[in-house]
């Protein structure tokens, strides 16, 4: 990838991340469980910005938490709330809506150069 | 033994975290460091190697901090950048300027020699710009931490009208630096003074104002933070308004002037410094007239720029119904 794109696509993907751990926290999930589920669905993701968001989303409401005492280790388990779900829902139309609107300003950009 | 590196981390990340904050963040930290060291040995990594890596991963612990609290971590962010720039341009070009004249005339007075004059009132003209820079920045760095959203969000009623001068924030930040910076200079004047001698301190404004004539002028100037805040709320002005604010300035004009005559104003010694300086008695009338001319005029344009502003609201209004009317 050229090396200017990387801030733009960036941009592009931050609040997909959001989008991820709402649908993946559906099952209950711990910090270092979800940043490895998230970049075997694809979303790269820096610990240091998942950490704080998954408090962050905590606090609004959007997961709800325990401490599970019974592992090798105490973990702070996440699960996305009622409400959360609903912001999952709206995200993803959004998210469908948006792909389609891309879409429908053209076909791949290269193809078009051609024509 | 030194503690170990992960103890070292979580520690030197949640120092910066309130301590509810701290008792959350600090078990969570503690067990996804583990998970991670634990991974990268399982991977084959050696032991040391993994924690360094994990660590050097989450990056600097202040940052890491700072996005737990959602704490700003710029001085003044884009909400606030244009105002501070504009204000701070339009302070930094009056306030130094004007400490510079009246620090050169006040060192003039006190008969210094032409180097003691340049060198003090540019001295003190550079503090001033400092000052400025400080107390500005300061403000909106507060302003940029608090959530006193309230009166900035935008709407398209808020366009000013092409040539109405519209009261905003900036006029209300501005007065309000400037009133305090009056407050300043006459306790300053008074306390460790503007002209020394050797380590005698001379006020310029008489100290037998205390309390009563100096109370009421630190409450006229204190009206008029009033009247600059009152001004904010209400957007535009209008004959009540500019009514009150020709009240204050008579009232000003009034404190000013009555002391002059009765020749209570000054301070005895600075009076004195400046007899000793060869000022006559013929020029101290002319330098008083001067004086108390300036203060009236001042406070005359300052009448009339409440009217006018008044009035070019109404015109404003009256251009904006009359299409309305012929439709």
């Amino acid at each position: 990838m050229v090396e200017a794109f990387e801030p733009h696509i960036q941009e592009l993907r931050r609040g997909t991340v959001v989008l991820a751990c709402l649908q993946l926290l559906r099952t209950p999930g711990y910090g270092y469980g979800l940043l490895e589920d998230l970049q075997r669905a694809g979303f790269v993701t820096e610990a240091n910005t998942l950490y704080p968001l998954l408090r962050r989303l905590e606090k609004q409401g959007h997961l709800t938490s325990h401490w599970d005492t019974g592992e090798s280790r105490p973990r702070k388990f996440y699960q996305t709330s009622k409400r959360g779900l609903g912001l999952a829902e709206a995200m993803h139309s959004e998210w469908l809506a948006l792909s389609k609107s891309v879409d429908a300003l053209g076909d791949d950009p290269l193809t078009n150069e051609e024509k | 033994m030194t503690t170990p590196l992960p103890e070292r981390y979580i520690a030197a990340t949640v120092k910066y975290l309130s301590p509810e904050l701290q008792a959350e963040v600090r078990p969570e930290l503690h067990a996804s460091i583990a998970d991670a060291v634990e991974a990268q040995v399982a991977q084959g990594e050696d032991y040391e190697t993994a924690e360094r890596n994990v660590l050097t991963e989450l990056g600097d612990p202040a940052v890491l901090a700072a996005s737990y609290s959602d704490r700003t971590l710029q001085l003044i962010g884009p909400r606030y950048y244009l105002s501070w720039w504009c204000l701070l341009k339009r302070l930094l070009l009056i306030v130094p300027a004007a400490v510079l004249g009246v620090v050169a005339f006040a060192q003039l007075l006190a008969g210094g020699d032409l180097g003691d004059i340049i060198g003090g009132s540019i001295g003190a003209a550079v503090t001033a710009g400092l000052h400025v820079c400080f107390w500005v920045t300061l403000v909106f760095a507060i302003l940029e931490r608090s959530d006193a959203d309230t009166g900035i969000t935008w709407d398209v009623d808020q366009l000013p009208e092409p040539r109405q001068q519209d009261p905003g924030r900036l006029d209300l930040i501005a007065s309000l630096v400037f009133l305090g910076l009056m407050i300043l200079v006459v306790l300053w004047d008074q306390i460790p003074g503007f002209i020394r001698i050797g380590d005698q301190s001379i006020p310029i404004l008489s100290p037998a104002l205390w309390p009563w004539a100096m109370l009421g002028l630190l409450g006229i100037i204190g009206l008029e933070i009033g009247f600059a805040i009152l001004l904010y709320v209400k957007r535009q002005w209008n004959a009540t308004l500019a009514i009150i604010n020709t009240v204050l300035s008579v009232l000003f004009f009034s404190w000013v002037i009555s002391l002059l005559v009765r020749g209570e104003l000054f301070s005895e010694m600075f009076l004195e410094l400046a007899v000793d300086n060869a000022v006559s008695g013929d020029s101290f009338y002319t330098i008083a007239v001067i004086f108390g001319l300036s203060v009236g005029i001042i406070c005359v344009w300052d009448i009339i720029d409440g009217w006018v502003k008044t009035y070019r609201v109404g015109a404003s209004d009256a251009a904006e119904q009359q299409p309305a009317a012929t439709q």
